[in-house]
């Protein structure tokens, strides 16, 4: 029986070459797209899988209630580090591990270097490894970095410097120009899924602020885990974690309500308010995302699925009345149907896996190689295949067999089995479904492409045209050759301005700190604190309103503020400001100009309340504005210049534009994502109701012939196709609008500069799917209109 | 009326080459009811789809009072078509999803009627074929007899000079079949011509001519006398 269902179908299959190849590609498709969209979802899900005791394990993160704002970070206050465990009741173990960026130097007997390179290093404390169950490739270090002046390389580390993992140990690696590192081990790499992409680490006790008594201080690169007790959880050290905030922050009175707090091991990939050193999160709302985009898509393609094998019924309405005649079951018709399904809808997969591994390349390279998948990772991609094309093998077959095998055989036989053309068939209602998904795919894209545009477009209130950012090394050895750098830099032709600073305007990497204004703590927010010497504001064309710039100096001796400051003071008029005393630093320093308002981080904040003073140990960046004609020459010969000068250090440069574009990295990739799904939902929905199509015209062949020797012309027959297609179309473009509406409007809700949300989007899409629709109907409909008529007419 | 010289049509498929017509000359006057009969497959539906401008044949002219319709484009045939031309079938073709009333306004409305004459003209059509409590019934609710009725009311619904007929009765019993024939003859009567394909000697005693065809050729033709007699 099985065989001979088998052989049927094939043959079904075969005979209806044309909506078997729009049902397998349409499926395909869709399933690649499915099958990619697990594969990015999994290996999101696995971030920090696989160590023993992750149940156990959390990070503490620091919290801050101000009563305008709330603060986070992933990091702690150095003295933490060294109580928490004693004052916590019910953590086994702890380690602090703290990020630093140094030179790196492997020497040669000469002491020649063989190798320097600026790396990222973390200093850890020894539990660190026992915790996350490190493990070691060369004999386990009894007192892996107990001792000061210890180094444990990873493999890749270990090959890079020293050749390979044995001749690494015992060797001796200089951290900036003279700490020298004895390597103590050497581990596995971190797998690319990993919240910590370790490669050095330094024993905790060559760290020289160890013993940093601040509280208030809070650096992001200080992270600290704990391993809690065998059968605890963070729910069960809740009291006494209370107790410690209380007796070193509150008693302390540290303030803005600092306290610690717990995050569970796996949650750190999904943080929403906290960092990671792999600088990877991605938040649960995008997986959410993602998945529904894969359901939109596989219901997308069931839905082809299923309109097309309902309009094929009636064809086969002849051969189900000659079954039951036969003495057929209602159960083995639907189960004959159903094997019709699943070997399509097997067909699919396969196809789909050629695709899908077709795609992962390109994939990847959307994501920058943070993103490492394949069709081969891990079982259970295999099960959700299987369960894929058992989903979509029911969904899409099941009420086919149900309407197929209902037919009653007296009317089955006799062919007299009518399409219902009238009325509110399923077939609409599910064109109309589909169509609305990829009306709210288009609009979202059209959304997402041209807030990405306007936040480009934005004028950001300063000019960092052809401006590019070079490291500035800043020890204090360095900063004695400042002076003569800055003007051997002006020296170059087509350098035309020279500043030192500590980063660009617009930047996430300047500090806050809580401030007293003439005399009076602030509790609504923190002030950004911006270090940038007295040519900043003209090589930037930052605009004074009130006050004077400061004179060239080497620490704060004035303040300039920027409008926003003024306007959560509560200060109307900036000549008001002038002269009033900020003290963020224990020094009361006055104002003594105001600036123009400028974008100081990504658009999706409001600008800060600013200051911006003198503060040479902070400068870490040198601007340099240089001459659009001569922009590569310069660019070649500052190099050459800066590497004499600092010659133990890394030479870094980057346009000031290319950084402030690259803050919209997420948005990017999520504008190409949604671009690419809209496409692939849109071309199977047209597929889909080209089919239809096809169907349809075949179906009311002989209707057109006989409207056609009636005198019908051939454009109000493919009129007359059309219409309702074009009706459901624009049907479903009513739906899709609210809900559209809705969805970007969200979107667009976490700009803090956001475009205006008109009604161009919708308009668009619809006049995109009224055109397409029409297209797609129309080749289809003409065809069948200029047929030749005889024919249809002749035979019954 | 018509005036045919020398037609051929050829039909290619794949494997063969059917010449269906084989140099027909014919003539056909105004106010004429002509049949065509003979064997099956001697052309007599061809004859009438190339007449009706429903396909094209391969040579030959075919004048319709003065103009010549085989070098008409597709455009110009279906206007041509559908201003001086009805159609019956063998098999009535009626349109399923449309009532008896919607079928026969149909080509009013291809010819651009406006909607109140069209009630008028379909209400008037519908009275004469007898089928008035009928007009609100969609074809697969009547009877073969009464669908051919309203195939005839479409047909007769324009006005048309020409009715072209293929087998009209080949689908009915003979009581069905006379009223249709009955049908066609009054409208020849009111000065339509009628061409007519069929099987039967009893329906072609209802016209006034008989042309007889075989292997697509015109090989005879006898005049009705006394039916010619009434037209005279
Ligand atoms: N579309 C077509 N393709 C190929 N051959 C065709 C086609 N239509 C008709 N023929 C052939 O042309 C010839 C004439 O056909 P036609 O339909 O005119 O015959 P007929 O005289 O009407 O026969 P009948 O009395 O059975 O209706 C036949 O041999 C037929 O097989
Ligand atoms: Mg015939």
């Amino acid at each position: 029986m099985f065989k001979l269902n088998l052989k049927i179908a094939l043959r079904n299959l075969w005979k209806n070459k044309g909506y078997t190849f729009i049902n397998v590609i349409g499926l395909s498709i869709g399933m690649a797209s499915c099958i990619l969209i697990f594969l990015f979802i999994r290996y999101q899900l696995s971030f920090d899988e696989g160590i023993k005791n992750e149940d156990r394990i959390y990070r503490f993160v620091t919290e801050w209630k101000y009563d305008a704002f709330d603060d986070y970070s992933n990091a702690v206050a150095i003295p933490a580090v060294k109580v928490a465990k004693n004052e916590i009741a019910g953590i086994e173990k702890s380690a602090a591990i703290f990020r630093r960026w140094s030179i790196l130097r492997v020497k040669d007997a000469s002491g020649k270097d063989l190798f320097k390179q600026d790396e990222t290093i973390y200093y850890v404390e020894p539990d660190f490894f026992d915790i996350f169950g490190m493990r070691w490739l060369t004999a386990k270090p009894t007192q892996a970095l107990s001792q000061p002046n210890t180094v444990a390389l990873s493999e890749t580390a270990a090959q890079q410097y020293f050749g390979n993992a044995q001749t690494a140990i015992g060797k001796t690696v200089t951290m900036a120009n003279n700490t020298p590192l004895k390597v103590s081990g050497v581990f596995k790499d971190m797998p690319k899924n990993s919240s910590f992409p370790l490669n050095i680490m330094v024993s905790y006790e060559t760290y020289p602020d160890k013993n940093g008594d601040c509280w208030d201080c809070v650096s992001s690169g200080n992270e600290f885990y704990v391993l809690l007790k065998e059968g605890l959880t963070a729910k069960d050290i809740e009291g006494s974690l209370a107790q410690f905030n209380k007796k070193n922050y509150a008693d302390r009175k540290v303030a803005g309500n600092q306290v610690n707090k717990m995050e569970a091991l796996r949650d750190i990939h999904f943080s929403e308010h906290y960092d990671n050193f792999s600088y990877n999160t991605i938040s649960k709302t995008e997986i959410y995302g993602l998945a529904i985009i894969a359901l939109f898509l596989i219901v997308t393609a069931c839905i082809n699925f299923v309109n097309l094998s309902t309009a094929q019924a009636i064809n086969r309405a002849k051969e189900v009345g000659v079954r039951k005649v036969m003495g057929s079951l209602r159960k083995q018709l639907m189960l004959q149907f159903l094997t019709e399904t699943f070997l399509v809808t097997l067909a699919a997969m396969l196809i789909a896996c050629v695709l899908a591994e077709l795609a992962i390349p390109q994939m990847e390279n959307l994501f920058k190689g943070t993103v490492s998948i394949g069709l081969f990772q891990h079982p259970v991609i295999f099960v959700f295949m299987l369960l894929l094309v058992l989903f979509v093998g029911l969904l899409a077959g099941f009420y086919p067999a149900v309407v197929m095998s209902g037919f009653t055989p007296a009317l089955a036989i006799k062919n007299k089995i009518t399409l219902n053309t009238g009325g509110l068939s399923l077939r609409k209602i599910l064109v109309v479904v589909q169509f609305s998904i990829a009306i709210i795919l288009i609009i979202s894209t059209i959304v997402v492409m041209r807030q990405m545009q306007y936040v480009q477009q934005k004028q950001l209130g300063f000019n960092a045209n052809e401006v590019m950012m070079i490291s500035l090394p800043n020890d204090s050895l360095s900063r004695l050759k400042h002076e003569s750098f800055k003007e051997r830099l002006l020296k170059i032709p087509g350098v035309n301005k020279v500043s030192f600073c500590q980063d660009a305007p617009l930047s996430p990497n300047i500090n806050s700190s809580d401030f007293a204004f003439n005399g009076i703590k602030n509790k609504d927010f923190e002030v950004r604190r911006m270090k940038a010497d007295e040519d900043y504001f003209d090589l930037f064309d930052l605009k004074l309103i009130a006050g004077k710039l400061f004179a060239k100096s080497d620490t704060a001796n004035g303040y300039v503020v920027n409008e926003t400051f003024l306007k959560k003071v509560h200060i109307t008029n900036p000549q008001d400001a002038l002269g009033k005393m900020i003290n963020s630093t224990g020094q009361n320093i006055p104002i003594i100009g105001v600036i123009k308002d400028f974008n100081d981080l990504s658009l999706k904040e409001n600008i800060s309340g600013l200051t911006i003073s003198a503060g040479k140990t902070s400068y870490w960046r040198a601007a340099i504005k240089l001459d659009t004609k001569q922009l590569f020459v310069a660019d070649k010969k500052v190099e050459a210049l800066w590497n004499s000068i600092f010659p133990n250090y890394i030479y870094y440069s980057k346009f000031v534009n290319e950084n402030i574009n690259g803050q919209y990295e997420t948005e990017k990739v999520m504008g190409i994502l949604f671009k690419v799904f809209a496409g692939v939902i849109i071309f199977i929905s047209f597929i889909g109701l080209f089919g239809l199509m096809s169907f349809v015209a075949t179906q009311r062949t002989k209707e057109m012939a006989i409207r056609k020797v009636l005198g019908a012309t051939t454009f109000e027959l493919v009129k007359m196709l059309n219409g309702s297609f074009l009706l459901m179309v624009f049907i479903a473009n009513l739906v899709a609008w609210p809900v559209a509406y809705l969805i970007v409007n969200g979107w667009l809700n976490g700009f803090a500069y956001r475009m205006e949300l008109n009604v161009w989007p919708f308009v668009l899409a619809m006049l995109i799917t009224m055109f397409i629709t029409l297209l797609t109907v129309s080749i289809r409909s003409y065809k069948a209109a200029v047929a030749n008529t005889i024919d249809a007419l002749k035979y019954e | 009326m018509i005036t045919i010289e020398n037609l051929e049509k050829v039909y290619k498929t794949e494997e063969i080459e059917t010449t269906a017509l084989n140099g027909i000359n014919l003539h056909v006057a105004t106010g004429e009811f002509v049949s065509i009969m003979g064997p099956s497959g001697c052309g007599k539906s061809t004859l009438l789809n190339v007449m009706g401008l429903l396909d094209k044949p391969e040579s030959g002219s075919y004048k319709f009072i003065d103009t010549e319709l085989l070098t008409l484009n597709d455009r110009e045939r279906s206007n041509f078509r559908k201003r001086n031309m009805g159609f019956v079938f063998q098999n009535f073709n009626l349109i399923d999803e449309l009532t008896v009333f919607e079928n026969i306004e149909l080509p009013l409305i291809y010819n651009k009627v406006p909607a109140g004459e069209r009630k008028k003209l379909v209400n008037e059509i519908i009275g004469r074929m007898n089928i008035v409590n009928r007009s609100g019934h969609f074809p697969q609710q009547l009877s073969g007899g009464q669908q051919q009725r309203v195939a005839v009311a479409r047909a007769l619904v324009t006005k048309p000079k020409l009715v072209l007929a293929d087998e009209p009765t080949g689908n009915l019993d003979s009581t069905h079949g006379n009223e249709v024939m009955e049908l066609l003859c009054e409208l020849n009567e009111t000065g339509t011509t009628i061409v007519m394909v069929t099987h039967s000697s009893h329906d072609a005693s209802f016209s006034n001519r008989i042309i007889n065809l075989k292997d697509g050729h015109v090989i005879s033709e006898k005049i009705n006398k006394g039916k010619t007699e009434e037209l005279i």
